[in-house]
């Protein structure tokens, strides 16, 4: 790839809201639940985003991964604005461009910890060979050699949360969004799975926004967002 | 692909839950298996219902002059050459028509006299070789022996007329009836066999003669009914059809049995309603089992559905796998449904089941005897049917819990419980 081409590339973030807002209908009076927010996270960022109970951070993950819809505003995933989009071509973004990381870790029960992992790339087309390849050198990659054949419940959590992540970045999505990833997690698996995640941007350029409560992973992130009462309160940059 | 990947998906989530969709199935191929046979044995019955009204009548399709199905009277019969032409039109049938039984009768209703009684009876003067393949009389007989066309005077008659009339073997009586020429005529017979059916009516007021002595006594030289019979009730359409085409003449009627004999017609059709009540409970346990599972099993995977489509499967796909579900679960219940449903019915039961200890005697029902060994009856057509409406079944249960999955608010479903 020329220098051009990866500038080109840099230039469009990774995602990009504009004068976003979620409002739930609720009585007596309607909640606002991300007020406004304007916010950019370039490609190969490694960000956090912090806050209290019921400030917003999993809303707004939902809204930029395209689970649910906007009341206002604009979400831009790779030049395209998802806020708008019919069912079909979203499933495609979220498909495509996304990878998403559970607090419960929410691997498919009925699948293997390899199939879990190579499940987007299966639902992209891609054949067998290739499939199994790219989730033998990612396994490696990240401690999971020997466990390609494992049902997620004879997984440990930290297992389990590492096929999560493996299945999040297999099919080299735009962004990783990332709810609360080491909340089920002890200290030592959460701060493994952060090595993981850490060294996957780094050597991958994969893009991680975290939604988290978890000081080591404010600590480690490069950028950190506090959002307060569904608004970004501050935004700083390491 | 992506619709194997559905599949792959679908048959895991299936084999998940074994225990629930191994019952589930078991119910459901139970109930598969006793439509199959349920099925099997109303087509076998009607059919036996039916066998037994044309041989005990006129057959399966009958050629009668226009205006005799209502009069009953010699003077709306066939002429002779009419007759020579509906033999040559049965003769031009697909088929073998030699393997057809035929059978050519003058009928009339008139007066059975002897010496101590006289009683209302009906008269059929018959050929009796072809009588012996087209019905059913002959191997009814109780006494005495069919009689043979080179007795002029010889008399087939109903158990219950002969004790009625004091008879015996050969006995003498005397019909009466209204000729061709109105007059009233009589006809001296000899009783050389007598035969029972069961059917008192029949029993009682039957009387069987040779056709050429029917034909002088009542001055006639053609036919009141030419009768055919079939292989099957279900070729009755086609051949009528078919007759109709090629007797085109206004005078002539080509009548099928349900036609002639509306009351069986209508006694198969009541009991085939009461069949239809049967299979819609039927049907309706096993869409409720279906549903019940797919359901449950939606419901419990609410989470994991919203996981699908949050890795990239449109609300579409998420509602085809459970619709896929669904359909596993039935074609698997289809496939071991119709092998027990047909191991059991031709295994246990190709020769027929016999009702007779359940009756305490001859059961007659729509003016027919009815036989206690129902054998039943398998069609391709109706193992087609009993597949395609268990698939159908399968598909409609798993609509609503597809539905159900499609609507899935997946940021709600994927909301983590502590």
């Amino acid at each position: 790839m020329s220098e051009d081409a990866v500038a080109s590339q840099n230039a469009v973030p990774a995602v990009r809201t504009v004068n976003l807002w979620k409002i739930y209908p609720q009585d007596p009076e309607p909640v606002e639940a991300i007020r406004g927010v304007n916010l950019q996270i370039d490609s190969g960022e490694f960000a956090a985003m912090a806050g209290p109970s019921g400030s917003g951070k999993t809303t707004l993950l939902n809204l930029l991964g395209g689970l649910t819809r906007p009341s206002r505003g604009e979400v831009w995933i790779g030049g395209v604005e998802i806020g708008a989009l019919a069912d079909k071509k979203l499933a495609r973004i979220r498909l495509e461009e996304i990878g998403f990381v559970f607090q419960a870790f929410n691997l498919l029960p009925v699948l293997s910890a390899m199939e879990n992992a190579e499940f987007p790339l299966l639902l992209q087309g891609e054949s067998v060979s290739v499939r199994r390849a790219k989730v033998r050198a990612l396994f490696d990659e990240i401690g999971l050699q020997g466990l390609e054949s494992r049902r997620p419940g004879k997984l440990s959590g930290g297992q389990q949360q590492r096929v999560a992540v493996a299945r999040a970045v297999i099919a080299d999505p735009a962004l990783v969004l990332a709810d609360e990833p080491t909340a089920n997690l002890d200290s030592a698996t959460g701060a493994a799975l952060l090595d993981v995640m850490e060294r996957l941007n780094q050597t991958r350029g994969t893009t991680f926004l975290f939604s988290t409560h978890d000081p080591r992973v404010m600590e480690r992130a490069r950028r950190l967002i506090r959002l307060v009462d569904g608004a970004i309160e501050s935004d700083q940059r390491r | 692909m992506r619709y194997w990947t559905l599949v792959r998906l679908a048959l895991r989530n299936v084999t998940r839950e074994a225990r629930r969709a191994l019952l589930t199935c078991s119910a459901m191929a139970l109930g598969l298996a006793l439509l199959v046979f349920s099925r099997a044995l109303a087509d076998g019955g009607h059919e036996d219902w039916i066998d037994a009204g044309v041989r005990l009548g006129q057959g399966h399709v009958l050629v009668q002059a226009r205006g005799y199905l209502e009069s009953g009277s010699i003077d709306d019969r066939l002429t002779l050459d009419e007759v020579h032409q509906v033999l040559d039109a049965l003769s031009q049938l697909p088929g073998d028509s030699d393997a057809r039984p035929t059978a050519v009768r003058v009928s009339v209703n008139g007066l059975a006299s002897s010496a101590t009684s006289a009683l209302p009876v009906r008269i059929e003067g018959v050929d009796p070789q072809a009588e012996r393949r087209f019905s059913f009389f002959p191997s009814k007989l109780v006494e005495g022996e069919y009689f043979a066309s080179d007795n002029p005077l010889a008399a087939f008659v109903g158990k219950g007329l002969v004790e009625r009339l004091g008879l015996r073997v050969g006995s003498r009586f005397v019909v009466t009836a209204q000729a061709a020429n109105g007059e009233i005529e009589g006809q001296l017979l000899r009783v050389v066999g007598v035969f029972r059916t069961g059917l008192d009516e029949v029993d009682e007021g039957l009387v069987h003669i040779p056709l050429e002595t029917a034909r002088s006594w009542l001055g006639v030289a053609g036919a009141t009914t030419v009768g055919l019979l079939v292989d099957h009730s279900r070729e009755v359409p086609s051949v009528v059809t078919a007759l109709r085409g090629q007797l085109n003449d206004p005078d002539v009627r080509v009548l099928s049995w349900s036609e002639a004999n509306p009351e069986l017609d209508a006694a198969v059709k009541v009991d085939d309603y009461g069949d239809y009540i049967f299979h819609a409970i039927l049907f309706g346990v096993i869409a409720l089992a279906v549903l019940n599972t797919v359901l449950m099993s939606v419901m419990y995977r609410k989470r994991e559905f919203g996981v699908l489509q949050a890795l990239g499967l449109s609300a579409r796909q998420t509602g085809m796998v459970v619709l896929l579900e669904g359909l596993l679960l039935t074609a698997l219940a289809g496939a071991v449904g119709i092998v027990i449903g047909l191991a059991v019915t031709w295994g246990l039961f190709r020769d027929g089941i016999d009702f007779s200890s359940l009756l305490s005697g001859e059961f007659d029902f729509a003016g027919v005897v009815l036989d206690p060994v129902i054998v039943p009856e398998f069609r391709v057509m109706q193992l087609v049917q009993s597949v395609a409406s268990i698939f159908v079944i399968g598909v409609v249960a798993s609509i609503y819990p597809a539905l159900h999955a499609m609507r899935l608010d997946v940021a709600e479903a994927l909301k983590f419980e502590r």
